[in-house]
């Protein structure tokens, strides 16, 4: 069996990695755009912050990939693959053959349509290369904003903070994480991260990026100015698509795959950030993992099935635990909502009912409860009788 | 990189494998978890942990 794997991210190595445990005779060659071996992304933020040094981002020693004889091409991207003679072609202009070939190339920051927004001094953050080049960018400038004020536009936010910038981050929305927190639940968020030092912009659309040749600020459609020489675009990112589009595979908003990882080519295997299954594209480390593990079973000739992720309603926020399920911005008649909050604390529960019946919760601050209130969300159970205890910090959830 | 065991319930947690299921990447340390991560089997924090040969 000859494999051949494009990309080494967390889909890609994992994938070259399963082929290897279950077929010692396998050939799998790997090839990697970035000239680094994988390391675990969110390892970047820790590395910006100056939490992990550059040796320590890395996920395995050097030689792992010699000694587990996986060829790992680094630097080496490919340019075009043509599924009707199974093989690709390399940037060095060399032709490969496969028996099986995995897309794992994942995906990449995505860009803003903002005038100015490939001066120098703007940045975005999606690989070590990235990280490097903003962190020699920021020695010499140091008012930092960040257009973005999702996960990633707060996280990237707080590191640069850490090394005691100046950060303002910039929101189009009109309050912070719409989709986990209602306007209450994301005033209290927004007071935290400001007491960490951050400043917050909320509705602002960025219209340009000002400065020549330097990016020195941005302009707002309201016609403010935000003055910084140092500006990272945290606008999520876009599956890369190309290679697959080019060779004639399946893609709507990623790279189109049945159950089993594979792409409608014969031998053309997809998982991971650039991928599309039964409708979804995840861009979570949990599905990225477990499609990667179905495409090596299914590469080596085992049936397996990826049924989907469960993405966990569970994350962090500025060092807050956040839970949010269901119906968190009720509209119409019937609903009720039950609060506790603490500022100071940055705690603020919330629960949403609709006859008795959880229909939904915001759990922020606070990590005890957390899985019982979302279970009990996805359950639909009825919590009148808890009504007047449920908020309170040493409820039992054992009587849910 | 070393694996820690879990002192509660024997757990291993391997850097080499992560804790994919709970958005942690293969490939990341024991050190670099979050100061919140707890076993996935039996839900203790890190500070149960210690560290073994590999």
């Amino acid at each position: 069996m000859n494999a051949v794997i494009v990309g080494n991210g967390l889909a890609g190595t994992m994938a070259a990695k399963t082929i290897r445990e279950l077929d010692d005779r396998a050939s799998v060659t790997v090839f990697a755009a970035e000239n680094r071996p994988y390391y675990p992304r969110p390892n970047l933020i820790e590395f910006v912050a100056g939490r992990l040094t550059q040796e320590k981002i890395y996920a395995f020693p050097p030689g792992w990939a010699e000694k587990n004889r996986i060829d790992l091409r680094l630097g080496t991207p490919i340019r075009r693959i043509r599924p009707a003679e199974n093989t690709v072609e390399v940037s060095d202009g060399s032709i490969v053959s496969y028996d099986a070939l995995l897309l794992a190339d994942g995906a990449s920051a995505g860009v803003p349509p903002i005038a100015g927004a490939g001066k120098p001094g703007v940045f975005t953050i999606r690989t070590l290369d990235d990280a490097l080049a903003l962190l020699d960018y920021f020695q010499n400038h140091r008012r930092v904003a960040v257009l973005g004020g999702g996960l990633l536009g707060l996280e990237i936010a707080r590191a640069l903070r850490a090394r005691e910038a100046e950060v303002v981050v910039a929101e189009i929305f009109p309050s912070l994480l719409p989709r986990q927190l209602d306007p209450q639940g994301g005033e209290i968020l927004k007071a935290r991260i400001e007491a960490g030092g951050i400043r917050v912009l909320l509705g602002v659309a960025a219209e340009e990026i000002t400065g020549d040749p330097e990016a020195r600020g941005i302009r707002f459609k309201d016609g403010t100015i935000l003055e910084a020489d140092l500006i990272i675009l945290a606008a999520g990112v876009r599956p890369n698509t190309e290679l697959a589009r080019e060779a004639g595979l399946t893609v709507d908003k990623g790279v189109v795959v049945d159950d089993r990882m594979t792409t409608n080519a014969a031998g053309i295997f997809a998982a991971g950030d650039g991928t599309q299954h039964r409708g979804r594209l995840y861009g979570i480390i949990p599905a990225s993992f477990a499609q990667s593990r179905v495409a090596a079973e299914n590469i080596c000739g085992r049936e397996k099935i990826y049924a989907g992720t469960v993405p966990s309603n569970q994350l962090k926020v500025s060092d807050l635990p956040l839970m949010s399920a269901g119906i968190i911005r009720p509209e119409g008649p019937g609903f009720e909502e039950i609060r506790l909050v603490r500022p100071e604390a940055g705690v603020y529960k919330k629960l949403v009912l609709l006859d008795g019946i959880l229909a939904g919760a915001i759990w922020m601050g606070v990590k005890a409860g957390a899985a019982e209130i979302g279970k009990a969300v996805a359950e639909g159970r009825n919590v009148a009788a808890f009504k007047s205890e449920i908020l309170e910090d040493g409820f039992d959830f054992k009587r849910l | 990189m070393s694996k820690w065991e879990c002192t509660a319930c024997g757990y291993i947690y391997d850097p080499a494998v992560g804790d994919p299921d709970n958005g942690i990447a293969p490939g990341t340390s024991f050190e670099s978890l979050p100061d919140d991560w707890t076993c996935p089997q039996c839900g203790v924090g890190k500070d149960y942990f210690r560290q073994i040969e590999d």
